[in-house]
């Protein structure tokens, strides 16, 4: 099978209105957390998504439909009935600094479980499955294989997406600022402990927020579209208590301020032990210590708002702790509970529930599904959805 | 001991133990007004204590009246309560009102005490609050685990039906140190659950009494905590320290002085006393002799007389028989004579002519005994001359001398002379090995014409005492029977 790059289903765009296309211009988006450009080109939350998707780019990404979009790679061919799948680099594909992307770029250190990358030619990527897929491997449109390179003299990493950062070197800036060839800006304005009302009524063109109350503030607000994006984040509980949780409030939606669900079903993470991805393979957890905590990553409200809650229901204590202080400790099991943020749909399985979910065994219990809301300007700019969630500016 | 140091003694008594009992008697008022400060600075801040924990209450009690009534008239709660409307958004509403209304602690709980909405804990919904009537001391629980706060509550009817508002402030160490507005005593909470002995660096000295409830683990029930009051130990102890210290040290300067005044008192006092007492025992001692002189003159007269008027009866009624009865009371006459001369030079011993003038007591000493192989001597050097007359002091050093040879009854033994320098005197010391002398045999040995020797005149010690008397100095006996005698002279030294 081979094909071209269809263009971004209508369903996916951010309904914005019409917009006027001019030979440049800028764009103002808002984010309400912080960017560590350490992390790229991983996002680790929101925030991080928007920008880094803006940045750099992976072989190919999803739509919100779920279909495959060109990135890096423009064309595709399957062989071996699914095992083998060949992808054609676009041949003005390059980074930032001009050097052309080859497939040596893309395949470099890169590979997981059920899969093998290799560069057959310049500009050629072959990916060799344990197991034959007829679609094409969503592998191919996870973060992990956004192709980068570090750079001397700045603390981004460089990327060959449209757009290349020209002022932030620092993660405590305030703005971040990124050109396209075309002359097109990008402004990404953090709020940083502030009231995210004011970047909207400092004139952002997108803010993509948690907050309901945000939320209803943008809806009063004549210029702006509030649009519900896919459910795209899983709330899960992890105790090494095997049996002993039991949260039959059935109103945990109440307890946060983030649009919330009850969980559906589809849960990637429940078929992973066993898999080879280090999941709950240890046979017993570490043993626990302490007072009865649940701990949740402090800048997550929803994490915050949930731990809050289990910990009223069942006379423990709240604590929260840094992103990475969050991982060390759940790695090291020794606490009652932790409450864990999971992506709903992921394009490598493995790599987030290495990164997210312990080695050792435990219950996981699914609490909450979130999602969140686009706030964007009407007719500045044409906005998609891709299948994470992640809204970006329209090819 | 001395006539000197039993004044010191005396005097120092007398000024010393009115010392100490006025001190002692100082220090205990100091004590009791020290305490009796105290338990009013006590009292005075549990008072304020009491009044601003009224004054916070009334505080306290003023927003819940305002959120009552925000309450009463607010939509969102009517729909909630009223028509079972979505409470999500009314999940916050105790959350916005705490951080409007200045608190740390808010819930609104329905008539079943269940939290319909939590400022403090948002999450605490659907759980059963505290049951607060009055100002309460309430452990509450936080996502982020337990506080303490002070609260009180206030009721409103909506629909019909009844809820409750608690709310307070939270009691942290910041509040407890705004309560504590004497430096030198703290404030501290006791709780229910705490041991007694939890601080023992602090002393409980007062506490105020306060409703507890602990509401971590569900409603609770009502207990009493208390605010206490407490004094640090060591600051207690170091007072304390400090008081004795300096109480010790005005005692101590105030003996010294005391000891100082009575020593020289006592010697103001002794030195006339005791020249008089030497000048009594002088006439005494005279007046003694002169009835014993009488006695004796009459002793030695009364054979004379009769043997007078014996022959003078003879001559008168019998002349030829003057000159047989003469013959056979010659003797009588005699001996009468002999006892009279006899007596008459004893008594001459008694009253020496002595001439006062540089004297070395060594050399004295050593022409006294000249090279006698019965007296060994230990004569110190350099000894300063006594101002005393030789002769009398070389009467002394025989007297004493052929006393202690007399004591050693022809035993073996030892008499020693030895002579040392004190700081005003010089001091001669004649000591033998010979049989002592008792107590009643002390209590005599310097009366006169007592002797314990067969033959011998019973006025060689009296005599010693006499001229160490007349050449200013003192004597002691220092004896034990069947062991020996010390006999030691101090004589001023020039």
């Amino acid at each position: 099978m081979g094909g071209a790059a269809p263009a971004p289903e209508e369903s996916c765009l951010l309904p914005t209105g019409a917009v006027s296309t001019t030979a440049s211009h800028t764009i103002t988006i808002g984010l309400t957390e912080p960017v560590d450009p350490r992390h790229a080109p991983i996002a680790t939350n929101d925030a991080e998504r928007i920008v880094f998707r803006h940045l750099y780019e992976t072989p190919i990404r999803f739509d919100c439909d779920g279909h495959a979009v060109p990135e890096l790679a423009d064309k595709w061919t399957k062989d071996d009935d699914g095992r083998r799948w060949t992808f054609q680099l676009r041949d003005d594909a390059q980074f930032w600094d001009g050097a052309p992307v080859t497939a040596q770029d893309v395949v470099f250190g890169k590979g997981g479980l059920g899969y093998t990358l290799g560069a057959l030619e310049t500009h050629v990527v072959t990916v060799m499955l344990a197991k034959p897929k007829d679609e094409v491997p969503s592998v191919l449109g996870d973060p992990g294989l956004a192709v980068t390179k570090p750079a001397p003299d700045s603390s981004w990493p460089i990327g060959t997406g449209p757009y290349w950062v020209t002022n932030a070197t620092t993660t405590t800036q305030q703005e971040i600022r990124a050109h396209s060839t075309r002359g097109d800006t990008l402004v990404f304005k953090l709020v940083s402990g502030g009231d995210a009302r004011d970047l909207l009524d400092g004139g952002v063109d997108l803010l993509v927020t948690r907050d309901r109350a945000l939320r209803d503030y943008a809806a009063t607000l004549p210029n702006h579209t509030v649009t519900a994006l896919p459910w795209d984040r899983t709330y899960i509980y992890v105790t090494a208590e095997a049996g002993s949780t039991r949260f039959d409030g059935g109103s945990l939606e109440q307890s946060v301020r983030a649009e919330a669900r009850r969980p559906e079903g589809g849960f990637w993470w429940l078929d992973l032990r066993g898999s080879g991805c280090g999941v709950g393979q240890s046979m017993s957890p570490p043993p626990q210590s302490g007072q009865h905590r649940i701990l949740y990553v402090r800048s997550d409200p929803t994490a915050r708002e949930l731990a809050g809650r289990l910990a009223a229901l069942t006379h423990a204590v709240a604590t929260g702790r840094d992103a990475d202080d969050f991982s060390s400790a759940l790695a090291a099991g020794k606490d009652w509970g932790y409450v864990v943020a999971l992506p709903r749909v992921t394009s490598d399985p493995c790599r987030v529930a290495k990164a997210s979910l312990p080695a050792w065994a435990a219950t996981f219990t699914a609490l909450l599904d979130t999602r969140a809301t686009a706030i964007a300007r009407r007719g500045v700019a044409r906005w998609t959805v891709d299948q994470d969630g992640t809204v970006h500016l329209a090819p | 001991m001395t006539f000197r140091t039993r004044l010191l003694i005396s005097f120092g008594v007398v000024v010393l133990v009115p010392l100490l009992v006025f001190g002692l008697g100082i220090r205990s008022e100091m004590s009791r007004r020290v305490a009796g400060e105290d338990t009013r600075r006590v009292t005075a801040l549990v008072n304020v204590i009491s009044a601003d924990i009224a004054r916070e209450n009334d505080r306290i009690a003023a927003r819940l009246a305002a959120l009552r009534r925000s309450l009463v008239d607010d939509i969102d709660f009517r729909n909630v309560v009223v028509r079972g409307a979505d409470r999500t958004n009314f999940l916050d509403y105790a959350g916005n009102a705490m951080r409007v209304a200045g608190l740390d602690f808010l819930q609104i709980q329905d008539d079943e005490g269940r939290v319909l909405s939590s400022g403090h804990f948002r999450n605490e919904y659907d759980r059963l609050g505290p049951a607060v009537s009055g100002t309460t001391l309430v452990r509450a629980a936080a996502a982020e685990g337990p506080f303490l706060a002070l609260v009180t509550s206030d009721s409103l009817t909506v629909g019909g039906r009844r809820f409750r508002v608690v709310g307070g402030t939270a009691v942290d160490s910041q509040f407890l140190a705004r309560l504590a507005r004497d430096p030198e005593l703290g404030v501290g909470l006791r709780l229910p659950s705490d041991s007694a002995t939890a601080d023992s660096g602090k002393l409980v000295v007062g506490q105020l009494t306060l409703p507890y409830i602990d509401a971590v683990d569900g409603p609770g029930r009502v207990e009493q905590a208390h605010i206490v009051v407490t004094r640090s130990s060591a600051l207690l102890a170091a007072l304390q320290h400090n008081v004795n210290l300096w109480f010790g040290a005005a005692v101590l300067v105030a003996a010294l002085a005391a000891l100082l005044l009575a020593g020289w008192l006592s010697t103001r006092i002794s030195t006339p006393v005791e020249a008089g007492f030497r000048e009594m025992e002088r006439r005494v001692a005279i007046g003694d002799l002169a009835r014993q002189v009488n006695h004796d003159v009459k002793n030695g007269l009364a054979p004379l007389r009769n043997v007078f008027r014996h022959l003078t009866q003879v001559a008168r009624e019998t002349p030829d028989e003057l000159p047989q009865v003469f013959k056979e009371r010659q003797g009588t006459v005699e001996s009468s004579i002999n006892y009279l001369e006899t007596l008459a030079a004893n008594y001459a011993k008694l009253s020496p002519q002595s001439e006062r003038k540089a004297t070395d007591v060594n050399a004295v000493v050593r022409e006294t005994i000249q090279g006698s192989p019965s007296v060994r001597t230990k004569l110190a050097e350099g000894l300063r001359p006594v101002s005393a007359d030789a002769l009398v002091l070389r009467r002394i050093i025989e007297n004493l001398v052929s006393n202690a040879l007399d004591s050693l009854d022809g035993k073996n033994g030892a008499v020693t002379i030895a002579t040392e320098q004190a700081k005003h005197v010089v001091r001669v010391a004649v000591s033998d090995t010979g049989r002592g002398m008792t107590k009643a045999e002390l209590d005599r040995a310097f009366d006169d014409f007592y002797t314990t020797k067969p033959g011998g005149t019973g006025l060689g010690l009296s005599i010693v005492r006499r001229l160490v008397l007349d050449s200013n100095g003192s004597l002691k006996v220092e004896t034990k029977p069947g062991e020996g005698s010390t006999f030691i002279i101090e004589i001023p030294a020039q």
